[in-house]
């Protein structure tokens, strides 16, 4: 039988009093582009934080490949590309000595970190701008940089929090259309959360609804419109959700 | 490369470009401590240079003369005559001729002297500015050292006239000769030079510890801070690296600016010392101390295992902090109330402490450089061993705490926003 890249089952997270998750599971299939949408809070981000070994769950399992996020914490990082939704690169570095500095860590094992840095320069995209410090970067920029960081290390898993926030319409498509890509062509397994519902709607292979730490429906984007008899994906989650009418 | 030169590499990189942290760690010790020095030295030197006088003479016989021939043959003296009718005049004339002293030889002055009877002969310090007055003091005690020199001739002429064949040893019948006598060695040096050998030393020490310590332990702090300030902590914990690698390379990149701030600090130190209060010509050699490559490497490991253990407490400290500033401000609130009480053996030895204070004082990590320093001048090498084991027990510990708080999800959800009103 084969392994899920993912497989999460009754996953619980409390931050204090707060019950962030509530017991969810789901899995995703080697390859698999699979989107996790929902509004703030609902609980993506603690859910690929807990996948990304940055989090202990308070209850349940969650395994990449089969190995667990807790137990075997180091064996997952060696498989995965983590992008935070608020996240930053080294202000004092250049961008190619960022990317690089990245390449080497990941190299280990027989990989090449000059394939790593030639892929991750040609992702970002930003040409001659990436011998200039990452202080002189705007926010798209940088937010380029550390998708390429990202997936130039061509991980068995990427888990990418809201992987296009900050970008304009150009590198957004630029980058969706990267995502598809190397899920074809490497067969790069992919979580992503997004609150574009057009993006995920674009890029997914099936999604997952999220609200008040519970999943409430997974399925291909086709099926969950065609469920709800709605639209697009937004018609879909408000009426999941029960805040808007419809049928199921 | 192994993961901990990658991540060292990178730590030096990002620390060594910060502008502030250079301008803090290499311009601040290698250039504006010179040149504080160097100013308060041109100041000393310019002080020292040319003295003038001013003389009011209202007396009318040889002795006054005397006296006035006395100061015009001295080095570095100028000597003015002025007239005025009283002292008062003579002040505001002097004054109004930018003189720095003005000699009164009183009415009668000669008279007292041939009649065997002390005479005073005045000198006004004049303050044409409210500076330091340093030049006043030292053309003030310049010109009291010729007034003494003159006085003491007189009185030789005056008892060789009575038949004694040697005078100054009428005069000064007592003499005092100051020698030294360090830890057992006889040295032909008065205690008061070696007094200042050692106080230069116990000095410059504190400092430049209490700097590098705080420096270095500010600097790991910020190392750790930043990244959750920058945004680079949560794919730095996921990358495919042993967390205890991130650390000991956090570590590592943070003690090469403790070192380099170690460094700059002593020379600056040493070059501000040494050209505003000028170098002595006797050496510790020269008392006898000798400093073996042994002692340098037992002091060493000492100096290295202190900065080891702020390191490891300013990374603690910071990882339960939200932000740079908040990791600054709480670094600050425990390292410098551990830094301080070494700062009391600047004024006071170890030994001579109730033996209560000395172990509080030796309790406390910071202190224990300096006292190294002193068993390494005095060849105490146990000491120095004994020394060496406690702060490896207190560094190892720390490491510990510090390795495991950076394990757990603590680090990314902890954020106290130490010293700020939380909104």
């Amino acid at each position: 039988m084969e392994v899920p890249a993912v497989r999460v089952e009754g996953l619980e997270k409390d931050y204090g009093k707060v019950r962030a998750l509530k017991g969810i599971s789901f899995q995703i299939g080697e390859g698999e582009i699979f989107g996790l949408i929902g509004p703030n809070g609902a609980g993506k981000s603690t859910t690929l934080k807990i996948l990304a070994t940055l989090l202990r769950p308070t209850a349940g399992k969650a395994e990449v490949f089969g190995r667990d996020v807790v137990e075997e914490a180091g064996k997952v990082r060696e498989m995965i590309s983590y992008l935070p939704e608020e996240a930053g690169a080294y202000k004092n570095l250049t961008g190619r000595e960022y990317l690089e500095f990245m390449a080497k860590l990941y190299a280990k094992g027989g990989r090449d970190a000059d394939e790593m840095l030639e892929l991750g320069v040609e992702l970002s995209g930003l040409g001659e701008r990436l011998d200039d410090k990452v202080s002189t970067y705007s926010k798209g920029m940088t937010r380029r940089l550390l998708l390429a960081r990202a997936l130039m290390v061509k991980p068995k898993l990427a888990i990418l929090d809201e992987p296009a926030s900050g970008l304009d319409i150009i590198n957004a498509y630029t980058i969706r259309k990267t995502i598809k890509a190397l899920s074809a062509s490497e067969g790069v397994t992919f979580l992503i959360s997004s609150h574009n519902m057009l993006e995920v709607e674009y890029l997914c292979h099936r999604v997952a609804l999220i609200s008040g730490g519970r999943i409430v429906e997974v399925g291909t984007p086709a099926e969950l419109k065609e469920r709800y008899e709605a639209e697009n994906l937004e018609e879909v989650f408000m009426r999941a959700v029960g805040l808007e009418g419809g049928q199921k | 490369m192994s993961d901990f030169w990658v991540l060292f590499a990178k730590e030096l990189k990002n620390l060594l470009r910060d502008k502030k942290l250079i301008f803090g760690l290499v311009i601040v010790p290698l250039l504006i401590y010179p040149a504080l020095g160097k100013g308060m030295g041109i100041g000393i030197e310019k002080a020292r240079g040319e003295t003038h006088v001013a003389i009011a003479n209202f007396d009318s016989g040889d002795y006054g003369s005397l006296l006035i021939r006395a100061l015009n043959s001295s080095p570095n003296v100028t000597v003015t005559l002025v007239e005025a009718g009283d002292v008062e005049a003579a002040l505001e004339r002097a004054s109004s001729l930018k003189q720095n002293v003005l000699v009164v030889i009183p009415p009668g002055f000669s008279e007292s002297i041939a009649e065997n009877r002390s005479a005073t002969v005045y000198v006004y310090g004049i303050f044409s500015s409210l500076g330091t007055g340093m030049k006043e003091s030292v053309s003030e005690g310049r010109i009291n050292a010729i007034i003494q020199a003159l006085s003491r001739g007189i009185a030789e002429i005056k008892v060789k006239k009575l038949g004694f064949s040697e005078p100054s040893a009428l005069l000064s019948p007592i003499q005092a000769r100051s020698l030294s006598y360090v830890r057992g060695r006889l040295v032909n040096v008065s205690p008061s030079v070696v007094s200042a050998i050692l106080a230069s030393q116990s000095v410059t020490l504190p400092i430049v510890v209490f700097l590098m310590v705080t420096l270095t332990a500010q600097i790991a702090a910020g190392a750790i801070a930043s990244e959750k300030e920058n945004k680079t902590l949560e794919t730095l914990l996921t990358l495919p690296v042993k967390r205890t690698t991130i650390v000991a390379s956090k570590i590592g990149g943070t003690a090469v600016m403790g070192l380099i701030a170690a460094l700059t600090y002593t020379f600056g130190m040493r070059s501000y010392i040494g050209s505003s209060f000028g170098g002595s010509n006797v050496s510790l050699g020269d008392l006898g101390i000798r400093i073996t490559p042994q002692g340098i490497l037992l002091f060493g490991v000492v100096v290295f295992l202190t900065v080891a253990f702020a390191l490891s407490l300013a990374m603690l400290l910071a990882i339960f902090s939200e932000d740079v500033q908040s990791a600054n401000t709480v670094v600050s609130s425990v390292i410098l109330p551990l830094a301080f009480p070494s700062f009391i053996l600047m004024y006071t030895d170890l030994s001579s402490l109730p033996k209560a204070a000395a172990y509080a004082l030796l309790s406390d990590p910071f202190t224990h450089p300096i006292v190294a320093y002193q068993w390494m001048l005095a060849g105490e090498y146990a000491r120095i061993a004994w020394s060496i084991g406690y702060l490896s027990v207190a560094a190892l510990v720390l490491l510990y705490l510090t390795a495991r708080a950076f394990s757990g999800e603590k680090i990314l959800t902890a954020k106290m926003g130490w010293g700020r009103r939380r909104r």
